[in-house]
């Protein structure tokens, strides 16, 4: 098991609640989804700081919800219906056939590190799954608590396939998917006893807004927990990662739709400025690690070529870059990393 | 969609401080025997907002299936409750859980912004122009 780098904080700053725009806001009915379009290519030089900017790069969201709206069945039909990484012991090796004991492995290790309490009285009974994919966490958390999970996605084929699945195994009455942005997550504040953020924040290109929007939706004493890659620390004599750290990460985030990546401190003082408690945060690389090589395995098999092939390009270029992610590892750019906190108040 | 989360969700308009409940017009809809669980609706009555359930059930042209006052928890878990026809617990049950909209829409309270509901799906996107 790899050796976790423990943050431990403990914040007794008054809660504020994010300010809201007073625009005044268009009022015709929204056509669906416009459907993908290739993002921009000419993109201002990776920052190593989270964006402040409030609004997603052009074609950004489009962009997610195109890939994930191809390649969903692609991933499905190989690696099953949870779409984040496994959690292995570090240095083990791993196989397909463990996979999904490894995912859901990562649930459980996930839960345990935020200590969501088991207890019939003090478990969680109403749970939002941000960025949800086709809801393999919210089933699954929803059954274990017996909870009622929404989920958010952009991608409407993903919400249809999650929301059948759910129908398919008798959940459908505790889970349910919706075609929503995490920055602007349509639910009234302090509704969820559970925040959960599974391997999606990548994609979010103001990790400020999309904090806040984790927090803003919290139950008073919930629990929220992300699970996402991050650019290592800076050190303090650096002012940005070095030039082929940058380049690196610009070349995976250009394949996967991921915006700006920040450091795991980023995420610790952003959660501290929205006045959260009881941060914590770790280094998880080591246990997902023995997943990429599994991966180009499965993708050189027969069956993972033909599904590519049929697929479409984003989804080969994803697969393709895969690679990439291993280099990032190993040269300790990237970080699997979870972070955890409560909102203040009593649960 | 279900009722259940029809009372979850709220506008998300910038400049919109009424964005909840949101008005439900459903255009297709019907109903899905499930097995009632009492654990769970004591589980999630207390986030419920009941005003927004029984508004939602009146949009549906059901105004005898809710009161317009929540009945008190003792009445609605008491014990055999679920056995009995017409009791509380199975009326918030079947509203919360059993009645689907497949097409339709949810509509801002304040902004009058239509959130679209496809194949029992909400859609709760906002244009680059409203963020």
């Amino acid at each position: 098991m790899a050796h976790p780098a423990l943050l431990h904080s403990h914040s007794v700053l008054p809660s504020t609640s994010p300010a809201r725009g007073r625009r005044h806001c268009a009022s015709q009915p929204a056509p669906l989804f416009p459907g993908s379009r290739r993002r921009r290519r000419n993109r201002p030089a990776l920052r190593p700081m989270a964006s402040s900017t409030a609004q997603a790069p052009p074609g950004l969201k489009e962009g997610i919800a195109g890939l994930y709206d191809e390649s969903s069945g692609v991933w499905e039909s190989i690696w099953g219906d949870h779409m984040h990484h496994g959690f292995y012991d570090s240095g083990e090796a791993a196989s397909m056939a463990d996979h999904r004991r490894a995912q859901i492995r990562m649930i459980e290790e996930a839960l345990a590190f935020a200590a969501v309490p088991d207890d019939p009285a003090k478990r969680p009974k109403t749970i939002v799954d941000v960025g949800c994919g086709i809801g393999g966490s919210s089933r699954y958390l929803a059954k274990k608590y017996g909870a009622q999970c929404n989920g958010i996605t952009l991608s409407p084929v993903q919400a249809e396939r999650g929301n059948a699945i759910a129908e398919d195994q008798g959940l459908s009455d505790k889970v349910s998917l919706q075609v929503a942005d995490a920055l602007e997550q349509p639910f009234p504040d302090g509704q969820f006893d559970l925040v959960w953020s599974m391997e999606s924040g990548e994609h979010m290109p103001d990790k400020r807004k999309f904090v806040s929007e984790l927090a803003r939706v919290a139950a008073p004493g919930a629990t929220i927990i992300i699970v996402t890659w991050c650019h290592r620390n800076l050190e303090p004599s650096e002012s940005s990662l070095k030039p082929d750290e940058l380049n690196l990460l610009r070349r995976i985030c250009d394949a996967y739709y991921l915006p700006d990546w920040c450091s795991p401190s980023d995420y610790v003082n952003i959660a501290k400025s929205l006045s959260l408690e009881d941060i914590k945060t770790a280094d998880w690389s080591e246990n997902v690690a023995p997943f990429w090589p599994a991966v180009i395995r499965s993708a050189l098999t027969w069956k993972g070529i033909t599904s590519l092939l049929k697929s479409g390009w984003k989804t080969i270029r994803g697969a393709l870059v895969m690679p990439l992610m291993i280099e990032g590892y190993k040269k300790g750019l990237i970080k699997f990393t979870i972070i955890t906190c409560r909102k203040p108040g009593a649960a | 969609m279900r009722l259940l989360t029809h009372n979850m969700l709220a506008s998300n308009v910038r400049g919109v401080t009424t964005g909840y409940p949101l008005k439900l017009e459903a255009t297709k809809w019907c109903t899905k025997e499930v097995e009632l669980n009492a654990d769970f609706i004591r589980g999630v009555l207390p986030k419920i907002d009941w005003r927004a359930l029984v508004a939602a059930t009146r949009a549906l042209d059901l105004p005898e299936l809710l009161p317009e006052e929540q009945p008190p928890e003792e009445e609605i878990f008491a014990e055999g409750a679920a056995d009995v026809e017409g009791s509380a617990i199975r009326r918030i049950h079947h509203a919360l859980l059993e009645i689907h909209i497949q097409e339709g829409s949810l509509v801002c309270p304040e902004s009058s912004r239509c959130f679209p509901i496809d194949k029992g799906i909400p859609n709760m996107m906002l244009h680059e122009d409203e963020v």
